[in-house]
């Protein structure tokens, strides 16, 4: 019902706005037919560089460099021969490119193709760096571009750049672009592989813990970006009709960032609000630029004054109002209509050792964090990792969920050797953990956090999340897998809360939450790292249980590192004790207790034969 | 005479409440130990006392003896505490790894200018530990774990402290230099300066306290002179679970 | 290559590698303390040079009085830059400081348009600068050409002594690696970080005065490209190490240089050696020359 309404809605408001645009040659003069033309055009280069950054969270200054080459492909795609030939001055041009024509549309795929494999070819090494390194060597990489431009006369015409380009970019043309990207995204972000991509940008640690190749995914998402840049550098190269390399210094960068922290990061809504408000305040700005007259005095235009108001309203953006005009949030209809509450229900259905763990050292530099720790776990035993502050017992986690790797020594999982797979194929082995500082993907709703774990699970591919309506399989199978993560929720108890923000759950049902998302990933065995940390007795109390009944209705093998002694003697079935990177002990809760070593790790040296008995 | 009181001390961490309610009071000349498992809030109470975390209190107030002033440090961010004369060695020593011993010491008296006195106390770091003083040209870095928290306690004396906070200072010694560590606190305690010592290994702590708070999740669960609370099988059942 | 030819070009690449070096000092302190790019350093060395020129060729002052108050003045604006656009920034995430930096650079260098005027103004340098030396083995020099890297070392030097020798420099090199603790110690940590930002203008002022005299004109936009090389040359020496940024200035400068020298058919791609550079050494060693490494919150 809603969705029906949505959808009216919506296709009545293009229609709407299709009869505008077919009237607005006769409605607009060619001043304000441009700047609804640039709207659109900044609108798919603000949506390609949110993909990046916004969405995925790569800190991208490079998308001048991929406009520049998306406008030069398509240029010299769509100028006739005699125009190159009496353009080339300095230098001839290349022979073969002479004659290479191509219509506008085919220009355009090219121009996105184009930008996009020169992406892919800066993705592969850079996306290894993160957070500012990587923008610096993207803007490196943008100027290089520029230079190599100016550069290869032949090839470009250098510095004089291109003139005459057929104005090919219509209204038409630049809003359909826009029409396609936007309806290219906005499925894609719906889709689970969008959440996957939210996920990455939220918390790179735990997306691998979920299966999530995500080295991979930030390549897909920058090359996907990269094509939207060469998009509208093509569009704009016909709106404008002329293109240089000055064109696209890092300040047309800027411009877009801009856009994009003013429409609020990670928002497509707001990319299209920003990119009308700040083209419109860019034009309408000009006016103090130009000559005016009051009464009878001549104030002269003053040349700069405009980018001065902008970019001081831009820098009070960022003070006051950091989120952007919208935040994260998105364009609905529902915001015009009351709020119904939706509910799903569906039914759901449902010894050899798990692991073996055999001499692992672990070593930093030349400090021992785990010296030699041997264990084996059967298939639906609970087995408790204990041991004082700084013991080691985390990174025994991250070496066996795959974070570290071992010094030495071997881990077995159902028989295979993992030692030196890194978390995400060990979690397509059949494992999930918990993370100590609940790492969960706080912008995304608690289904979404869900759905995310069952994305390895999901057989469909990235690129036909572009467009679910022909390849309806990523409806089909992102409805399942919502129907799965709402049973899990209700399973655990967190079924009301499936459309709150992660981030805003109180803190017990975040740690639920975080348990339900490790469960969608199906595993057979699952590490908790401080389960009950942060809770007070009663909520511990409940925890056991819930320990417990995990065990047995997912038939699940668990391994878990809890301070909360009284969790931990309840719940175990056996345990192991680390001493600063030692193994000291294991055994049944009752020897545990009763070991002078665990004793003594505990309370310190004395007291396992001191006063305190 | 008491030097510092707190009543109603409440810390939150977003969701979770981590210390609930701790009343502490500490008087002159004491060793005031506040022990407890993992993640039962000493640090906590620690930071708040220094202005490291936003804390709710109904009242925290330092009474210095240099001049008997009652003030409230609730709410004051931490670079006034020393001034006032508070100290702490945090927990996991925080050296500064590029910093040379000395340097790290230097800090320690960054808000003092009487160079003969912070001379005199620089001296007094080394008789307390000198393995210092051979390495005070080397970088924090190249410290041994032992090595580290005696610089983080003798950087934390550097200000002259009134009231001197020790958050973990056994956590990841051998147990010879565990005695060391106490053995030196007894020391420094016997000159005259308070202290207030957050320890995981509750045994050595109440060796050396006059007085112990025990934490349990978040909140006072026993009180006691160190020797009462040594003998309490309820400490070793807050420690192992009962 | 001729010996007097090569040793002008060593003269070259000297003088542009240190005032490289100059305005990297500024950017490493920054990034330090706040690991913030401060997009803005390059319009701040822009100002120092537009104060000179005022101060000298405009009002007539002596050249001595016109640098220091050219000096001064930069101070003022990096100072005046860090209080209003980055302060209320400090708890929010990194890259709302980055934006806001963006913006500042977007705005000191269209304030410098409206007040200055785009066009280029040429700069007349002091005669005494100018006359060349002459050596026996027939290698000329303009004084110049060795004051520029003179200047540089000593101020570098001066720099060094202070982070090094005294109570705040102490307190600078603490708060780049751990602002909680340097609290505890009493240090005041957003006067430190505003004397971060007073020093790096400061030799940024320097920096641009001499570059001014060296391409004897000004310009609003004269501080983007050497901009952004500095910051290049601070990431090749190890962000957070001033000898670091230094030795990668001077390194920038020298690649520039006699890359163009040795192979004047390339000299078009001057200016992308920096970024290949940049990004090699990104790739293959992602903490500089002299860098420690930066820990990633994992």
């Amino acid at each position: 019902m809603r969705r029906v309404r949505s959808l009216t809605l919506t296709i009545f408001s293009i229609i709407l706005f299709a009869v505008f645009l077919n009237k607005a040659p006769e409605l607009l003069n060619g001043y304000w037919q441009r700047i609804l033309n640039l709207i659109a055009i900044n609108a798919i280069l603000a949506l390609s560089l949110n993909l990046i950054y916004g969405i995925t969270g790569m800190f991208s200054l490079g998308h001048a460099g991929f406009m520049a080459i998306g406008a030069y492909v398509s240029a010299l795609l769509v100028l006739s021969p005699a125009q190159k030939n009496a353009m080339w001055i300095l230098e001839d041009i290349y022979p073969w490119l002479l004659n290479v024509n191509a219509p506008f549309i085919v220009s355009l795929i090219l121009a996105g193709l184009v930008a996009a494999f020169f992406g892919l070819l800066v993705a592969l090494p850079v996306l290894r760096l993160g957070g500012d390194y990587l923008g610096i060597a993207t803007l490196g990489f943008a100027e290089i571009i520029r230079i190599l431009i100016t550069n290869t006369a032949r090839l470009t015409n250098g510095s004089l750049g291109l003139k005459g380009i057929p104005a090919y970019t219509t209204l038409f043309m630049s809003w359909g672009c826009l029409g396609i990207v936007l309806l290219c995204t906005v499925c894609m972000l719906r889709s689970n592989f969008g959440g996957v991509l939210r996920a990455v940008r939220d918390d790179e640690v735990a997306a691998k813990m979920m299966g999530i190749n995500t080295f991979k995914v930030k390549v897909l998402a920058f090359t996907l970006g990269c094509f939207g840049g060469g998009l509208g550098g093509a569009l704009m190269g016909n709106l404008i009709t002329t293109i240089d390399p000055r064109m696209f210094m890092i300040t047309q960068t800027y411009n877009i960032l801009m856009i994009i922290v003013v429409g609020g990061l990670g928002s497509v809504t707001g990319s299209i609000i920003g990119s009308f408000l700040v083209t419109t305040m860019l034009e309408w700005l000009r006016f103090v630029e130009n000559p005016i007259t009051i009464f009878n005095f001549n104030i002269p235009g003053i040349p700069g004054m405009r980018m001065v108001i902008f970019s001081l309203l831009l820098i009070m953006v960022i003070i006051f109002r950091r989120e952007g005009i919208m935040g994260m949030r998105e364009f609905s209809w529902d915001i015009f209509f009351p709020k119904p509450k939706a509910k799903s229900k569906a039914p759901r259905e449902k010894s050899e050792t798990v692991l073996e763990v055999q001499d692992v050292k672990l070593k930093f530099g030349g400090l021992s964090a785990i010296d030699n720790l041997s264990f084996n776990i059967k298939r639906g035993q609970i087995m408790g990792l204990i041991g004082p502050n700084g013991a080691g017992k985390t990174s025994a986690f991250n070496v066996i969920s795959g974070f570290y790797k071992p010094t030495s020594g071997t881990i077995k999982f159902l028989g295979k050797s993992i030692g030196g797979l890194s978390p995400n194929e060990v979690c397509k082995a059949g494992m999930s953990r918990t993370f100590q500082n609940i790492r969960l993907f706080g912008h995304e709703t608690v289904l979404q956090n869900v759905m995310i774990g069952s994305r390895i699970r999901q057989k469909y591919s990235w690129w036909m999340t572009l467009a679910p309506f022909i390849f309806t399989d990523v409806i089909r199978e992102d409805s399942e897998v919502k129907a799965q993560a709402m049973d899990l929720l209700e399973q655990l108890g967190l079924e009301a809360f499936a459309d709150e923000e992660a981030s805003a759950l109180p803190y017990g049902a975040q740690r639920r939450l975080e348990i339900a998302r490790a469960l969608a990933t199906k595993p057979e065995f699952l590490l908790l790292d401080e389960p009950a940390a942060g809770m007070n007795p009663q909520e511990s109390e409940e925890l056991m249980n819930f320990i417990r009944r995990l065990r047995d209705e997912f038939d699940l093998t668990i391994l878990l590192i809890e301070h909360d002694m009284k969790v931990v003697m309840n719940v175990c079935d056996y345990i192991q004790v680390l001493d600063q990177g030692i193994h000291i002990a294991q055994g049944t809760p009752a020897e545990i207790k009763a070991n002078p070593r665990v004793i003594e790790a505990y309370l310190g040296a004395g007291a396992s034969e001191g006063g305190a008995a | 005479m008491e030097m510092l009181k707190i009543k109603n001390l409440n810390v939150n961490y977003g969701a979770i409440h981590a210390v609930r309610d701790v009343s502490i009071s500490i008087d002159r000349g004491e060793i005031v130990t506040l022990i407890g498992a993992n993640g039962a809030g000493k640090s906590s109470v620690i930071r708040a006392i220094m202005g490291l975390v936003k804390a709710r209190a109904e009242e925290m107030i330092f009474t210095s003896p240099r001049d008997d002033k009652p003030v409230s440090i609730l709410g004051k961010p931490a670079e006034t505490h020393v001034k006032l004369g508070i100290s702490l060695s945090p927990e996991g020593r925080r050296i500064l790894p590029q910093l040379t011993v000395e340097e790290n010491l230097n800090l320690g008296a960054y808000i003092r200018d009487d160079e003969k006195g912070i001379a005199e106390d620089m001296e007094y770091v080394y008789s307390l530990f000198p393995r210092l003083k051979e390495r005070r040209r080397q970088k924090g870095s190249t410290l041994s774990g032992g090595e580290q928290q005696m610089l983080a306690v003798g950087r934390a004396l550097m200000s002259r402290p009134d009231l001197l906070m020790l958050d973990e200072p056994s956590l990841g010694l051998a147990p010879i230099l565990v005695d060391e560590v106490f053995g030196i606190i007894r020391e420094i305690n016997a000159q005259g300066r308070t202290i207030l010592l957050v320890e995981q290994n509750a045994f050595a702590a109440l060796k050396v306290a006059h007085k112990a708070y025990v934490l349990e999740v978040g909140s006072v669960g026993l009180s006691g002179t160190g020797a009462e609370l040594l003998n309490n099988p309820k400490v070793r059942a807050a420690y192992l679970g009962g | 290559m001729e010996l007097n030819i090569f040793v002008q070009h060593f003269i070259n690449a000297l003088s542009l590698g240190s005032l490289y070096g100059l305005v990297a000092v500024g950017y490493t302190m920054v990034y330090g303390i706040l690991r913030l790019i401060n997009f803005a350093h390059g319009d701040i060395f822009m100002l120092g040079a537009y104060f000179v020129y005022f101060a000298t060729i405009v009002y007539k002052l002596p050249w001595a009085v016109g640098v220091v108050l050219a000096i001064i003045g930069t101070t003022i604006c990096g100072l005046l830059v860090d209080r209003i656009a980055y302060k209320p920034l400090r708890e929010a995430p990194r890259i709302s400081a980055l934006i806001s930096a963006i913006g500042v650079s977007f705005f000191i260098e269209n304030f410098a348009v409206v007040v200055f005027t785009g066009m280029p103004r040429p700069v007349v340098q002091p005669p005494i600068l100018m006359k060349p030396i002459e050596f026996s083995n027939g290698v000329r020099l303009i004084p110049l050409g060795i004051l520029v890297p003179v200047v540089a070392f000593l101020l570098v030097g001066a720099l060094l002594w202070l982070l090094y020798r005294t109570k705040p420099g102490l307190a600078m090199r603490a708060i780049s690696f751990d602002i909680e603790t340097t609290r505890m110690m009493g240090v005041s940590v957003n006067k430190i970080i505003a004397l971060a930002f007073g020093l790096g203008s400061a030799l940024a002022a320097v920096a641009g005065i001499m570059w001014a005299l060296r391409y004897p004109r000004v310009e609003p936009f004269m501080g983007m490209t050497p901009g952004i090389k500095a910051f290049i040359a601070a990431v090749f020496g190890g962000i957070g190490s001033v000898p670091g940024a230094m030795i990668g200035g001077l390194l920038l400068g020298f690649v520039e240089i006699m890359s163009v020298a040795f192979f004047p058919t390339l000299s078009g791609y001057k200016d992308a050696f920096a970024f290949l550079l940049l990004i090699l050494i990104l790739l293959f060693r992602p903490t500089g020359l002299l860098g420690e490494k930066l820990e990633d919150k994992i």
